[in-house]
């Protein structure tokens, strides 16, 4: 056991200046008794919902011929899968419930009012299953008016989707569309989340993360969704059966033969006799089959074996279980993909290939190459470091212009696809995380780094500025950890101790007082001087601030200044106890890339990096006594770093498979 | 097909055992029917750091008190509310929020038990087609940590609201708007694939239970639990709870907003937000959705700008007012101070809000008054003074009549109790065999009860 690690682990609250002896070697636990994960059953969370829903039926939204097999007014049908309309692109309808007249098209003053389409009138396609004409045609910011012309000319209509209308001057009304587009979040995905209306996920305090196996509990409300989603998703399964089944419901064996292939993509495990006999009874006893394959798809969407991924195992009577193959294949699956295993995992599981630390690192290091963990490690990015928020955030249009939708969105995009990138392409090393001048960003973001756009909406690579390497000087973490009106030397400085670090520094204490006002004359350092001056906050904030001042030269939004109050800005500051709380050390540092050079190299900063992954992997706050960390961390050190490698590791320790027993 | 043939056509389907249920949840005469915990974040302006008086509890005696700034917004109720003085939800964690919002509802140290409003919805509320309603407004803001949200469903483990009206309806309405009618036990004509599917999905839950013997047995009976509550809500049942609806509730339609998740979060939409939520908490009670409601206004260390509120006495559209900031106002209530001025303001806008759903309460005839008169509304927040965070002498109130059970237009000067005998209080209010609740409990607040 690595002793200055434990000291800051076990670190549990702030140490007043001149108290601690330094010496905790004497209440060091052993490791005799790993403390691993109890039996458990962990309630899928929303994202794992939908990526296992739409892992176990594709069909739901893989394929499209045209756009009317998709949500025709939000999607287009592209490369035969649906997306989600960008916000430029307009949807026009006109429903014509008594049939197709011969024309349709869309003019106004957008394309110059023409009478007809052959005059540059936008046409209208008759959509037969809505009984409806409909067009896309993306459109410019602006307010624009507007009428549907039916026949080239003969009639002309407001369009009755849209409410807002104003006189046109003949006794008639114009429609009114006002586009504003710029600066709106670049829509993403395909729009397929049947979980979007569940209740979010509760975190415990302290845990950055959406799966806390604690926190999953079914309420009403939970149920209710459930039931709706399982309906929502078996009728657009079930709208072509012969695609989901593969063969003739009317067949019996077919019925069974789709039991028993989907019932183990959709419990990660096979089922019994008598449970294939159960849901084939759901479908036989239906007359209309269709119906009652509905009924056995929302029964098994509904079921606590779908719901729950078990981390049961079988007892082996040492006080612990052993997960089974399954439930191994599960764990890997939902750690390194998010999502429900594939059929290769289950295969691998059937055939015996995880029942050794090998053979779970060859499917573990299979399931790497994936896109797929590529996705995931986005995930656990923006929740370990806190950024999801950045699409909420509350900053003052008034001081900080221009930070829209689309510059939060593309500073989230930033993190994640630098954090992918690192991990998977590039240097791969942890060192990389903090140290990496280059970076992934799109037209929208440039701006606020004083960079030039590089002509893309998408992010791309981009030589980064030195002056903000790594992840430290990206705007999502900067943004994350502001106020509204002012930088955060106290957040700021709190979240490397806490999430970069794991140093735990407790509550603040009764009159801890708040937030000094914005002061014209004063700088942050300055109004904050009082931390350090009076001992009764210097206990806590001697960790705090001298950290915090180093992001100084990044305002609310990430810009970058070179001045704040007028004064030139002092992003000198002191990474103290970096390896430990009570360590009585000093690491003075001058601005961001320096203090990323501290983290890069400190093994405390590496092993806490270890424990974000081991709480997000086994779904709980880990022991300060229990050594499977140090499983975990060993092998990360011993590799240089390497990200790959610790995900791979977190495989191979003990925790992951063993659970003990009640 | 009927239920009887369906369940024969699934075979090996084994008849889920009956749950053990609380004794009758029928509200007697002399008890509140239901009842609503209002929360908001960051306290009051409470006794200062340098010992000037609150500005939240009344001066003066049981009655003819008067009421100071924070409160006084709250006048036109006083007939209708019981202040208190000497509610203390003791030392642990004294000094914090996460610490004061972990304790409130669950009364238990750490939050390591369950809250009142939980506890009340499985036992006066169980039979309710919803035993508790949680809808919030700005309450899962940015991704917060748990110790935020103040209902507790299982020790140590709170759980989060619905921060969307439009989204809160549908659970509730759904989207056609229908209101399942309890009083008559299954009357509703239910589609028969979600009866099979229901039905199916109990069995499933009970022999997965089964499967797993001793493991997560907490867990999986609160799923039970919430599925039982499901069925009812879907087909009725024998045992639902005949909670006669106030109103008029065969279309019931609510102005939601609109809102999209990205407006939630918007500070210059949360009074309509919040606005949204209380007519939406009132209009499921008064058509007997439910017994047990709570309402989360943001959280605590709340970032939310209060000046940016529209119309509100602190809008300021040039500068930043956060709760959070505000409530650091200092040693002093030093008016000259932009925090504590707006402070004043902020927690008179909340006083305000609670006086709103009142107001919805008191235009709602139930019987021979209103449904304020049959109701008990909680109002609660964290810390006491929001500078300095002390537990003791909390700023709760009470109103409502509860049907006759609770004496008010009063000011109670209780000395010094734990505030888990306020929630015992609550709790026998609403017909509830309660004798303790939390940690350190002695039983109900001498003199509130009639």
């Amino acid at each position: 056991m690595k002793r200055a690690a434990l000291a800051t682990l076990l670190a549990a609250a702030c140490d007043p200046a001149g108290t601690s002896t330094g010496d905790r070697d004497a209440a060091l636990p052993t490791c005799a008794t790993p403390a691993y994960p109890v039996q458990q059953i962990r309630l899928l969370t929303r994202r794992e919902y939908d990526a296992s829903v739409r892992d176990l039926l594709p069909s739901l939204v893989a394929t499209c011929a045209t756009d009317a097999d998709c949500d025709l007014r939000h999607q287009s049908c592209v490369a035969d899968t649906c997306v989600a309309d960008a916000c430029a692109l307009v949807t026009f309808v006109l429903p014509a419930p008594d049939g197709p007249y011969g024309s349709v098209h869309v003019a106004g003053s957008f394309n110059g009012w023409p009478a007809t389409r052959a005059e540059g009138g936008w046409p209208m396609t008759w959509v037969a299953s809505e009984r409806a004409y409909v067009a896309k045609h993306a459109v410019p910011d602006g307010r624009h008016l507007y009428k549907l012309v039916i026949d080239d000319g003969v009639d002309w209509v407001a369009d009755p989707s849209n409410a807002a209308t104003e006189p046109d001057g003949f006794g008639e009304n114009n429609s009114v569309l006002i586009q504003q587009c710029d600066g709106a979040a670049p829509v993403t995905g395909d729009g397929f989340d049947p979980a979007a209306d569940f209740p979010v996920e509760s975190r415990p305090q302290g845990y950055a993360f959406d799966n806390h196996a604690d926190a999953g509990l079914v309420t009403s409300v939970h149920v209710g969704q459930y039931l709706d989603a399982a309906a929502t998703i078996a009728d657009q399964a079930l709208a072509r059966p012969a695609e989901l089944l593969g063969c003739t419901p009317t067949d019996d064996a077919c019925v069974r033969g789709w039991v028993t292939a989907f019932g183990r993509r959709a419990f990660r495990r096979p089922l019994t006799p008598a449970e294939v006999d159960r849901y084939a009874g759901y479908v036989t006893a239906q007359a209309d089959r269709t119906t009652g394959l509905s009924v056995a798809l929302q029964v098994m969407l509904s079921s606590p074996d779908f719901l729950y991924r078990s981390e049961v195992g079988e007892d082996v009577g040492d006080g612990t279980a052993v997960l089974t193959a399954w439930e191994t294949a599960t764990a890997l699956a939902y750690l390194l993909w998010g999502t429900t295993p594939d059929d290769a995992l289950l295969d691998a599981a059937a055939n015996g290939d995880l029942d050794t630390p090998a053979g779970i690192e060859i499917q573990a290091r299979r399931l790497l190459d994936d896109p797929r963990a590529r996705g995931l490690v986005g995930t656990f990015t923006e929740q370990w470091l806190g950024i999801e928020k950045v699409s909420t955030l509350d900053r003052s249009e008034a001081l900080f212009p221009g930070f829209t939708p689309a510059v939060r969105a593309g500073m989230r995009d930033e993190t994640r696809t630098f954090v992918e990138h690192v991990t998977f392409d590039a240097g791969r090393t942890f060192a990389d995380l903090f140290t990496s001048d280059v970076t992934w960003i799109g037209d929208a973001v440039a701006p606020f780094y004083d960079l030039p756009p590089p002509g893309s909406v998408a992010a791309v690579q981009v030589a980064g500025d030195p002056r903000r390497a790594g992840l430290l000087g990206q705007g999502s973490v900067l943004a994350a950890t502001a106020h509204s009106d002012q930088t955060s030397p106290i957040r700021r400085g709190v979240f490397v101790r806490e999430r970069l670090l794991c140093q735990d520094l407790g509550l603040p204490p009764a009159n801890a007082g708040g937030v000094p006002d914005v002061d014209p004359t004063a700088t942050t350092r300055e109004r904050f001087a009082q931390h350090t001056a009076d001992p009764f906050c210097s206990g806590c904030h001697q960790y705090i601030d001298g950290v915090g001042f180093g992001f100084e030269h990044f305002d609310p939004v990430g810009r970058w200044r070179d001045d704040d109050a007028g004064q030139p800005i002092d992003a000198a500051g002191d990474l103290n106890d970096l390896e430990g709380i009570g360590t009585r050390t000093h690491a003075p540092f001058d601005g961001l890339p320096q203090l990323g050079e501290l983290l890069a190299t400190s093994p405390s900063a590496r092993r806490c990096f270890a424990d974000q992954w081991l709480r997000f992997t086994l779904g709980r706050e880990n022991d300060p006594a229990d050594c499977s960390l140090d499983a975990v961390d060993d092998p990360f050190a011993q590799s240089g770093g390497s990200i790959p490698e610790l995900l791979v590791a977190l495989t191979q320790a003990p925790s992951f498979t063993r659970r003990t027993t009640p | 097909m009927n239920r009887r043939d369906l369940l024969k056509a699934m075979g090996a389907l084994a008849l889920v055992p009956a749950a053990l249920r609380p004794s009758a949840a029928r509200a007697a005469e002399g008890q509140a029917r239901r009842v609503i915990f209002f929360y908001y974040p960051d306290g009051v302006a409470g006794p200062s750091q340098n010992g000037e008086p609150s500005l939240w509890h009344p001066t003066g005696g049981e009655t003819g008190f008067s009421l100071p700034a924070c409160s006084e917004p709250l006048e036109a109720w006083r007939d209708h509310c019981v202040w208190f003085t000497g509610l203390s939800m003791g030392g642990t964690d004294s000094g914090s929020h996460p610490g004061g919002a972990k304790k409130l509802l669950t009364a238990s140290d750490g939050g390591n038990g369950e809250s009142i409003d939980q506890y009340l919805s499985r036992t006066v509320g169980a039979n309710s087609p919803w035993r508790h309603l949680y809808l919030g407004a700005g309450a899962n803001a940015n991704n917060p940590s748990g110790d935020k949200h103040i209902t507790y469903f299982a020790p140590g483990q709170s759980i989060t609201p619905e921060d969307n009206p439009r989204r809160a309806f549908q659970a509730l309405f759904g989207s056609g708007g229908a209101v399942p009618t309890p009083s008559t036990g299954g009357g509703v004509a239910v589609d028969p694939v979600k009866r099979s599917v229901l039905d199916a999905a109990l069995a499933e839950l009970d022999a997965y239970r089964t499967r797993l013997g001793a493991v997560e047995q907490t867990k999986l009976s609160l799923h039970l639990d919430a599925l039982r509550e499901v069925e009812r809500r879907i087909v009725g049942s024998d045992t639902s709870d005949p909670l006669t609806p106030v109103a008029s509730c065969d279309s019931p339609s609510l102005d939601t907003g609109g809102f999209g998740d990205g407006e939630l979060y918007d500070p210059s939409r949360f009074p309509a937000v919040l606005r949204a939520q209380i007519d939406l908490m009132v209009l499921a009670m008064a058509c007997g959705m439910t017994r047990v409601g709570t309402i989360q206004g943001s959280q605590h260390t709340s970032e939310l700008i209060m000046s940016r509120f529209p119309g509100s006495e602190m809008y300021d559209p040039g500068f930043d007012m956060r709760s959070h900031q505000a409530s650091h106002y200092g040693a002093s209530h030093d008016a000259s101070h932009r925090e504590f001025a707006d402070y004043v303001k902020q927690r008179r806008w909340w006083a305000s809000q609670f006086g709103y759903l009142l107001q919805r309460l008191a235009d709602t005839p139930e019987g021979d008054g209103s449904m304020l008169d049959h109701s008990l509304v909680v109002l609660c927040t964290e810390v006491c003074d929001g500078n300095t965070h002390l537990h003791d002498n909390m700023p709760f109130l009470l109103a409502g009549s509860g049907g006759g059970s609770v004496r008010t237009g009063r000011h109670l000067d209780v000395g010094y109790r734990r505030h888990g005998d306020l929630w015992v209080s609550v709790g026998r209010a609403m017909g509830a065999s309660l004798d303790r609740f939390g940690d350190a409990s002695s039983g109900v607040v001498p003199g509130l009860l009639a």
